[in-house]
């Protein structure tokens, strides 16, 4: 009887820290990503220019 | 659209979207967790939609949209014998110059197509594809001028002048395609009809003597269409800067009648409006000479769907607009030299007899 009072005392000990360690999966921080798109500001900073070649021997229509 | 409005979502809401709420980097791959512009974007993908569409709405992509597939220019190019495997002189050709008007989910129902480089159209909102900013973007030289009433002299389609409607309003699903890959636009099941909406024209004709005389044997746009956009003479290469290029003589503003090439239970007709396609035996000898082997067995006259269409015009003013009047007809005499045997099939040899 001690025993298993013993064993099971153990087993609960054991079960906190793991409990403990259970989390929900990461949610992903999109406000990072959305938080740098939606600032017009910051957009216009750190935009690179990138310049789209169209041939000068294009002629007529597409 | 300035590059930082390409990518800038005015209402950040759109994190609390069902699109929004799966996370950018799910689609986009890049790191979300920093902030630093350039570490945020490592492997990041700006259009994601070949992978990442099919992961949930699977029963639209599985389908055959002939705007992501192009099968229509590839039908055409293998039926006039050109090769288009991988590797071929053909396919670089192709990728070089067609695959421009390939369009991906995203470029329907995000972001203006790479064509016309690209960039959110509403936010990151999804969206039906916008007439101005998605379908215009490609379709704007010969359907969107027609439609729109930007050829000098050339009314716009009634469907736009009196009532507005955009693209979308005809052409909805058929753009997903469907379980079977079409040849072209005209192959395709699910494709706009008249009658999708002007079922009455069908059922009632005994107040409309032409309609009584002519459905099913008349595209609608034989009696309702008016002239149109013809090219001629394509070439395309790649110049010393290494960029592709393409090069088309002026178009000819032209209204022809010729014989339905395309026979078929959802297009019965015998005579149809044939517009004329730019492509000729050299288009493509940049590449290499004779690339399509057997270009006469298509014709050059194509059949044509004007978006212009009008209650009154010319052709039915009355019977002998057409009857007996061989100038609105595609005719030999209207055949380039270089075209004969190909369009053998198209023109008309005996015109409607006066009536």
């Amino acid at each position: 009887m001690k025993k298993l009072a013993l064993v099971v005392l153990g087993l609960v000990l054991l079960m906190i820290p793991v409990m403990a360690g259970c989390r929900a999966a990461p949610v992903e921080q999109a406000s990072s990503c959305v938080t740098c798109h939606s600032n017009k500001d910051l957009l216009q900073k750190t935009m690179s220019v990138i310049e789209e070649e169209k041939s000068e021997a294009t002629s007529g229509e597409g | 659209m300035e590059v930082w409005e390409k990518v800038f979502v005015k209402d950040a809401k759109f994190a609390q979207s069902t699109h929004g709420m799966a996370g950018c980097v799910i689609c986009h791959g890049g790191d979300s967790t920093t902030d630093g512009k350039e570490s945020a974007h490592q492997g990041l993908v700006a259009d994601p939609s070949e992978k990442s569409c099919s992961s949930c709405h699977n029963d639209i992509t599985a389908r055959t949209s002939l705007h992501a597939t192009l099968n229509g220019f590839v039908t055409k190019l293998e039926a006039r014998g050109g090769d288009l495997s991988e590797g071929s002189l053909l396919a670089t050709a192709f990728d070089n110059h067609c695959q421009q008007c390939h369009t991906s989910c995203g470029q329907c129902h995000i972001s203006r197509p790479d064509e016309m480089g690209g960039g959110l159209v509403s936010d990151h909102v999804f969206k039906p594809p916008s007439m101005q900013y998605n379908c215009l973007a490609c379709h704007a030289a010969r359907v969107g001028d027609e439609y729109l009433g930007n050829n000098e002299g050339v009314p716009g389609d009634l469907h736009w002048t009196r009532l507005a409607m955009t693209c979308s309003k005809c052409h909805g699903e058929e753009l997903h395609g469907t379980e079977a890959l079409a040849a072209d636009r005209y192959g395709n099941s699910a494709s706009a009809k008249c009658e999708d909406c002007h079922q009455n024209v069908l059922a009632n004709t005994s107040n409309n003597p032409q309609h009584e005389q002519h459905i099913g044997e008349l595209s609608c746009q034989v009696c309702h269409s008016v002239s149109y956009k013809n090219c001629y003479n394509c070439h395309v290469g790649i110049d010393d800067k290494g960029i592709p290029y393409r090069t088309t003589e002026p178009s000819e503003i032209d209204f022809n009648i010729g014989l339905n090439p395309e026979v078929s239970s959802q297009n019965p007709y015998k005579y149809v409006v044939m517009r004329h396609v730019p492509v000729c035996p050299s288009t493509w000898d940049y590449y290499g000479a004779d690339l399509l082997p057997d270009f006469d067995l298509v014709p050059t006259w194509k059949y044509a769907s004007p978006h212009n269409i009008q209650l009154n015009t010319p052709q039915n003013e009355n019977c002998n607009s057409c009857h007996g009047n061989p100038v609105i007809f595609l005719t030999e005499d209207d055949i380039g030299p270089a075209e004969g045997e190909a369009n053998q099939g198209v023109t008309v040899d005996k015109i409607p007899e006066l009536r």
